[in-house]
Order: structure tokens, then sequence, then C-alpha cells
């Protein structure tokens, strides 16, 4: 097939057949699940007695908005913010691998590509914070920047750990290599959260849920103090773009921590070299995303944020001395053993 | 119950004709006279009364901030409120006092402080006249007195002297006049002047203000 | 080349500036008066340098409804039903210190099933105010599942305020000598004297047990949070000193560690013959004014229990003349509020409307302490401060 075509296609697939639908899932998984867990129903009217149609609903809402552009506010900036969070939450799922052939593009660098796109959010949010024009906004713009950058750290060092035993940077090889290794040397396959990165796994996952700005670590929004700190002044169409890109970036981060920790689209008991794994495959990474989402959504509606101080003493005093004990750790292991 | 030296013109002749609640009333009117003498004593009060379980100690003007400082350090650490009460005999709006030939017009600057480990609490009362309303400020005796001031000072034209931040509290800053005045006509009066019926609307089909309204009904019709 | 901004637009640019040293000069933030967390229409100018806050000016009086002017061109009965107003969470114990210092003037006493009445009705306020406290603390902390626990349990004791004075918020139901004897209104009801409503005991019996069960979930889930105690424990201290210097009253000052509850010192309602505790803090922190009220609310329950089984049976208001006329004189009464210590002081000259009427509210004198305590404290700290408070503008402005 022509190449661009073949690119073309592939981003239509990522966009449309696994962001989308996997965003507005989780969104009406949040709704409803807060909701129960509130006593109260959730969504029941769009769409019938479960409410399903209600984050098509919102979207419709938010398109037909007026697009303001604060008077104060650099307009050029202001307009470009909300493109660069979503951009480079969609770029992650370029190498997530979906099944053993099931992959955008499997990067040999994928973690690596994986770390430095991710990591291009925090600009957009800073544009997004100094642009509007807020005293709130630039507030929450410089909660952001520092939140974002203190857990990229610790991040980076729990992903490192995880290369170190996979002995590869590339996503999928990381996914082959937990099928195949042994464990003491018996025909045993378990996944990494077993075979040592527990640890790892509890860093990545704070650090992700830092990195998504969500309860605990959403002092960047700060709904009763910032009234939504950066994103104050958007509305509208742009409003959604950061919304999705966060639901989105809920959805890649989970997959990624999967794929890392708990063995992506393979399950123990499974051959990875098996033709219906390119079936089967999404199917287990899908549960597993959703199992992640379903924790970071309890976590969101039951914890009270954290403050400023607290989190970057988190992230400097705790995280980052752990994962770097966990990477000394790692590699004693693999000489080792 | 009470010492009234010729000075004191509100008739506060408590305790003869008024009968206070049989069980309750007794004791804790006895406790407040208690208490009032007590203040009085150890601030130096020109008199002290204490109607209806409420002592008061009248202090002189000059005296005002070494009167409640000794009130506090004699066992009533609680700044509970400061205001004040305009005394005249021509009201805009409202009753006037119950003998306005016998009145003494003034300012009345009342301060309560209370204790906190039984109910025993004082009212120091200072009359300021009407010519000259300024008084010492109790912001370095008590923090809370703060706002309590800037309150008085614009509701009654009162000036604390000394007050660090004298603006005004509730109103807005272009806000001209002191709302609590007994001089100080509501804009609803200019239509309609005191003692008529403003605001009291009747039942729909009824012809004037509700028969439920008693009081109303009372206002409109009647003298006083 | 520079441009000229309009000065309407550059109001609203912030005017922190980075010069080559990095000296960053503070920034003015106005926080409300719309804000979610001011608790109503307070404007906090703040001049904050980062997160830190450098001092705070609060400017309140946007709810200012001038009660004082207008109790002076209303009668006793018509001001009962303003009143409730002023603190609209505990509506019904804005009225009770009012008309009993009303009742002393005339030496009048309520009768005994008035006043358990008024015991009970003002017991379950308290419930209600301290559980939507409960709701919209945490949720300002950034958790907000706790607000819809303690709702969904206010809405039975609301319901039963409902019943009995037809009210939510403003119950109206106090009046001069007891409470309103008929449940109807118009002349036909007056002949029969409707008491409360049939099921109200048992109802209210129901209703202290769920209110005791959503504690008992709310300590588990906000009380025993890590988070929570991470946010709470140890900031905005108040020393007992400030307190009584400010007139911080109410759960603020028992957190705080002075031991002060009117509801055993002033004997307004028949709190002697009943059996409770007073929740007393230690370290005067948010923390501790949480713990506090949490507490306050599981007293309430007991109280209300006993007083529920006690309540005697007779009139539910004294003889009164149908145009009250007040004697002379000068009175103060104050009751334990929800928020505090308020208190009225009427001053009657002999008439239909009194002569001058102080309202001593609590949330004023708890508020007045903010420009003290919040004084380089954090932003988020300074939310978690002042929610710790519960301090209703209403009650502020009056």
């Amino acid at each position: 097939m022509n190449f661009w075509l073949l690119v073309v296609v592939k981003v239509l697939v990522v966009a449309g057949a696994v962001m989308l639908p996997g965003a507005l899932l989780v969104i009406f998984g949040e709704l409803k699940i807060s909701a129960h867990m509130q006593s109260r129903i959730g969504p029941y009217f769009a769409g019938g007695r479960f409410g399903w149609a209600q984050p098509l609903a919102d979207g419709l809402k938010f398109m037909q908005k007026e697009d303001l552009v604060p008077a104060a506010a650099d307009a050029r900036v202001y307009r470009l913010a909300p493109y660069i969070v979503l951009i480079s939450t969609v770029a992650i799922y370029v190498i997530i691998p979906f099944g053993p052939d099931l992959t955008a593009r499997d990067l040999d660098l994928g973690v690596f590509f994986l770390l430095a796109v991710s990591s291009l959010s925090t600009l957009g949010v800073l544009m997004a914070g100094w642009s509007s024009g807020n005293k709130y906004s630039l507030m929450g713009g410089l909660r952001a920047a520092a939140q974002l950058i203190a857990y990229e750290l610790p991040m980076v060092l729990a992903v490192v750990a995880v290369a170190v035993q996979a002995g590869t940077l590339s996503l999928g090889g990381i996914v082959q290599a937990q099928a195949h290794t042994e464990l003491f040397g018996a025909n045993i396959h378990l996944p990494y959260l077993i075979t040592g990165q527990l640890l790892g796994f509890l860093i990545f996952t704070t650090a992700s849920l830092a990195e998504l700005a969500r309860i605990p670590f959403d002092m960047p929004i700060a709904e009763s103090e910032l009234t939504m700190g950066y994103l104050t002044e958007y509305s509208g169409l742009r409003f959604t773009m950061f919304f999705l890109g966060e639901y989105a970036g809920m959805v890649a981060f989970t997959a990624i921590a999967a794929t890392l920790y708990l063995g992506g689209w393979w399950l123990p008991g499974l051959s990875p070299e098996a033709g219906y794994m390119n079936v089967v495959g999404p199917i287990v990474l899908v549960t597993k995303v959703l199992l992640l989402s379903f924790l970071f959504i309890w976590f969101r509606w039951t914890w009270p944020r954290l403050r400023e101080d607290q989190l970057q003493t988190l992230a400097w005093k705790w995280l980052i001395p752990l994962s770097l004990a966990n990477i000394v750790g790692t590699a004693l292991f693999k000489v080792i053993m | 119950m009470t010492d009234s030296p010729s000075d004191r013109p509100e008739a506060a002749d408590g305790g003869t004709a008024r009968e206070t609640a049989p069980d309750a009333g007794s004791a804790n009117a006895s406790a407040a006279a208690e208490i009032a003498g007590r203040v009085a004593e150890q601030v130096g009060a020109t008199s002290w009364s204490a109607d209806y379980d409420t002592a008061k100690v009248y202090v002189d003007r000059d005296r005002w901030v070494e009167a409640v400082a000794a009130a506090r350090d004699g066992g009533l650490p609680f700044f509970s409120w400061l205001s004040a009460i305009d005394w005249s005999r021509q009201v805009e709006v409202g009753e006037s006092v119950a003998a306005p030939d016998d009145l003494e017009e003034r300012y009345e600057v009342m301060c309560r402080l209370s204790s906190v480990t039984d109910a025993s609490a004082v009212h120091l009362v200072t009359s300021l006249p009407k010519d000259d309303p300024t008084i010492a400020t109790l912001v370095p005796t008590f923090g809370g007195a703060e706002w309590h001031e800037r309150e008085a000072a614009e509701m009654f034209g009162i000036t604390f002297e000394g007050h660090p931040h004298l603006v005004k509290l509730y109103l807005p800053d272009a806000f001209e006049g002191n709302p609590l005045r007994k001089s100080f006509a509501l804009l609803a009066r200019e239509v309609k002047p005191w003692p008529g019926t403003v605001d009291v609307e009747g039942m729909p089909g009824a012809t004037g203000p509700s028969t439920e309204n008693v009081e109303a009904a009372a206002m409109e019709g009647g003298e006083e | 080349m520079t441009t000229r901004l309009d000065p309407t637009v550059a109001m609203h640019l912030s005017d922190a500036a980075v010069s080559v040293e990095l000296e960053t000069p503070e920034m003015t933030l106005n926080i409300g008066p719309q804000h979610p967390s001011t608790h109503g229409v307070l404007r906090l100018v703040a001049k904050v340098d980062g997160e830190r806050v450098d001092s705070v000016e609060p400017v309140i009086g946007y709810m200012h409804r001038g009660y004082e002017k207008l109790a002076e061109v209303r009668t006793y009965a018509q001001i009962t039903a303003l009143i409730n107003r002023i603190d609209w969470v505990s509506g019904f114990c804005n009225e009770v210190p009012f008309v009993i210092a009303v009742e002393r003037l005339m030496g009048i006493e309520a009768p005994e099933r008035a006043q358990y009445i008024r015991l009970i009705l003002a017991e379950m306020t308290r419930i209600s105010s301290h559980l939507l406290f409960m709701s919209s603390y945490p949720l300002e902390l950034g958790a907000p599942t706790p607000l819809m626990y303690a709702l969904r349990e206010r809405e039975h004791v609301m319901d039963l305020i409902e019943g009995v004075t037809g009210g939510r918020f403003h119950p109206n139901f106090n009046r001069v000598g007891g409470v309103k004897p008929a449940a109807g209104g118009g002349s036909s009801t007056k002949k029969v004297v409707q008491d409360l409503p049939s099921g109200f005991f048992d109802g209210t019996r129901r209703a202290m047990d769920r209110v005791d069960l959503v504690c008992d979930e709310l300590d588990t889930l906000v009380t025993g949070n890590e988070l929570f105690r991470a946010r709470t424990v140890g900031v905005g201290i108040i020393p007992p000193d400030k307190a009584l210097a400010y007139g911080v009253s109410g759960p603020n000052l028992r957190a705080s560690g002075v031991g002060f509850d009117l509801r055993k010192h002033e004997h307004i309602l028949p709190y002697d013959d009943i059996e409770f505790e007073i929740p007393v803090g230690r370290n005067g922190d948010c923390f501790d004014r949480f713990v506090v009220r949490l507490q306050e609310i599981r007293q309430a329950t007991r109280i209300v229990r006993q007083a529920v089984d006690r309540i005697p049976a007779g009139p539910l208001q004294a003889k009164v003349p149908r145009i009250l006329k007040v004697p002379q004189g000068q009175c103060y009464v104050r009751a334990e509020n929800p928020k505090g210590e308020m208190g009225y002081f009427v001053v009657s000259e002999g008439g239909r409307i009194p002569y001058r009427v102080k309202i001593r509210s609590a949330s004023f004198s708890n508020l007045s302490i903010l420009p003290w305590i919040l004084a380089g404290q954090l932003i988020p700290d300074l939310v978690a401060i002042m929610g710790s408070l519960d301090f209703v503008l209403g009650d502020v402005d009056r």
C-alpha cells in the first residue's frame, strides 16, 4: 500500500477507533461510577435508561457554544494551546501495541518517544494559563508547570527500570519480554508487576495521576480555589479539546501502564505467537485499561487534593529516591538472576 | 437594685414593677447584679444596673479604655460586641422614646465582655455628646474591636480615635449619611411618612392588609 | 515599539513582572465576591507572592440588608419573621434569643412544651447546619463525595423541620410566649389548636438513627482520610487568647481548647434536664474544628432523642395580648447558634416596635479574625481555613 495512504489510515484508526471511543467510554464510566459511589444514579436520560449518550450529548453541547477569546488574552497562543495538549496526548497512541501485529508504529525507541511526547503537554498547559489574561489561569498554569515537571522524573525513572528488565525500549518488545521471560528457569511467565516491578508500578501510577492533573493532584485546576485554573477562560470546542485530551490521556497512560507492568495484550497462560492473539489481544488490553481507569476514578472521588508543597515533597523527596532505588534493585536482580 | 444619680436619665427603675420569670429569672437576676457590682468596683464606674438579667456598668468617656481593660483583666476576657444607641427626641421613622422631654440626647456606646467559664457578662456603657461623638479606640485592648468600631463609625458617625483603619465596613465607599441615626430617613418613608403602611400587601381579593397581620393593621389605623 | 493597552483591558492583566534579579513584586488577587469557596458574597483582596498570601483585606457588606434599621420600623412579630434570614442555614436558631428577650421584657415565660419544642427544633437545626458544613468543607478541599452523603441525611432532618414549621430554611415558628400554636393559618382553624404533626416523634427517632450512621460514614471517609488530615492538621491554628480577643465563638472556640458552650450556662431552654457532652478540641487547627462539629452532630442526636422522650404535654403558647406592647427596658439574650454565640440586645421604650435592636451575630466575629490568621498562608490553606470557620455571609452582613 502507498506509504502515505497507510499513514492516513493508521491516524484515522488511532483517532477514530481507539482514542475517541476509549475516551468516551471512560467519560461515561466516570459519570456512572462516581454517581454510584456518591449514592446517586448519574445520567439516566440521554440515550434511554443508562444515559449512555450523555458524553455525546455533552460533546454536541460544547460544539455549539460561542467561541470566546477574552479581550485581554494573547489570541494566537490562546488558540494554539488546546491543540498542543491534544496532539501530544494522541501521539502516544501510535506506539501502544494492541496485539502482536497491531501497533500503529512499533518504534525501537518506543518508551523514549512516549516520555518525550507526553511532556509536550506541559507546554500547552503553560500556554493556556499565561495567555488567558486572568490571574487565576496564570496561577493554575504555574502550578501545572511545577507539578508536571516534578512528576516527569519519577515516571521516567520507573520506566527505565522496566526497560532495564526487558532489555529493550520498544513497547512491543517489552510485552514479548514479559511473555517469554522464564521465572527461575521454570516455564512460567508472569507480568512485570509480579516479577519485581511492584514499586515501579506504584510510582508510575502515582506519576501518571499527576501528569493527568487528576485528584489528588489537581492543583492546576483546583476548582474550589482557582475556578478551573488554566481552563477558566476556555469554552466551547476549545474546552472540549482539553477535556477530551484529559480522558484520552487517561486511556493512553493506563494502556501504557498495562503494557509495561501488566503484560499488555498478553495474559499469562496464553501463547503470544498464536494467531488468535490479534483478536484476543485488544480485548485483554482494553479490559486492563478499564480496570486501571476504575482505580483512577475511585481515587478521584475519595481523596481531597494535595497542597502544592505536599505534592512537590511527595515527588522530590519520596518518589524520585524510591524510583532510583528501584532501578538499582532491578539491575542487581537482572545481573544476579 | 439600681443606683440612680441625677445624670442618668433613662428610666431603668427595674426590679419594682417588672417581674422576671419565676425560677431561673431570679437566680440570674441576682447573678447579674453581683457581676455588675463587682465590675463596677473594678473599673471605678459611676453607676450600674442589672434589669432583666442584663448587667450594665456606666463609665465616663475619659476612662473608657482603662475600664474595659480592667474588666477584661478582672475575669471577662471574651469580647462579644461593641455598638451604640442613638438617644434622640426627634426620630425620623419609628417610635420615639417614652418620655422625650426628659431625654438627654446623646450616643451611648456599649461594649459587652463575657466570661468563658460561666455565664457572667457585663455591658460597659459610656455616653457621648451629640456635638462631639468621639471616643478612644479599643483596638489595642481587643483586636476584635476593629470591625465592630468600623461598623459603629459608619452607622452612627462616631469617631474612634486611634483606630488603625477607620473606613466603611458595610456601606459603599461613596455612601453619605449614617443610617442608624434616628435622623436618617428611609427611602420608603419619603413617599409614605410614618406611621403609614408600606410594604404590606393584603391577600388577593381583600381590601386592605391581611387580617392575620394584626400588627400591621393596628399600625395603619392606630396612633401611639 | 510599545502598544498602548486600553486601561480597562490592562486592569485584568497580571501585574507580576520579572526583572533580571527575579524579584517578583506582589500581585493583588481578588478572591470573590463570586468564588466557589467564599461561602457567599465575600471579597478578599489578597496580596499574594506566588502561592503565599502576604495580606488579606476582607470586603464585606454585599449582603447587608439593614436588619437593625428594619427592626426600628417593624413590630415584634414582624421582626420574628425577618430574623431567621440572618443566618439562613440555621433559621430556627436565629429566632430563639430574640423572642426570649422580648418575653423577658414582658415578664412572661413560655410553657414547658413550647420550650421543649424549641429545644428539639434548635438541635435539629444544629444538625442540619453542621451537616451542610460536612458536605461543603471536604468539597473545598477537593473531595466531592462527602457532599452527597451528608446532604442525603440532612434531607430527613429538613423534612421533619418542614413538617412542623412549614419551612425548611425560614421556619418563622417562634412566637412571643411560645411557638406557633396552629399549624395552619386563618381564623377558622384557630379554634382547634394543632400540635406537632402525627408521626413526628417516630420520624425523629428514625432520622436521628440515620444521622448517626452518616456520622460514622463521614468519620471513615473524611476524618480517617490521610490526605484530608494532611490538608487540615496543623493548618490555621487559632490560639485561645486570640480567639477570645476577637470574639470567636461556637465550635471554633471549642476547637481551640476553650470548653465553653452556652447551652450549659445560659438557661433559656431546658438543657439542664438533658445529658450531653461538649466536644472540645486541642490544637485549634482546621482538623479540630471539623471533628468538633462532627461530634456535635452526634451529641445533638443524643439531645433530640432525650428531649423527644421527655417532652411534656401542655399549651404551646402563653397568654399574650393580640397587639404586643413591650414595656420599657433593655435586655440582652444570647443562645448557642450552630455558628457560635448569637444574641439580641433589645431596647424597648414601651411601644409596639423596639427603639433599637442590636444583633450580635456569630459569623461577624468569627470572620474578623481572617486578616490576622490568613497573613502568610498559602492559597490552598486560605481556602481550608476559611471553610473551617464555617461562616455564612448573611450572618456576617446582617
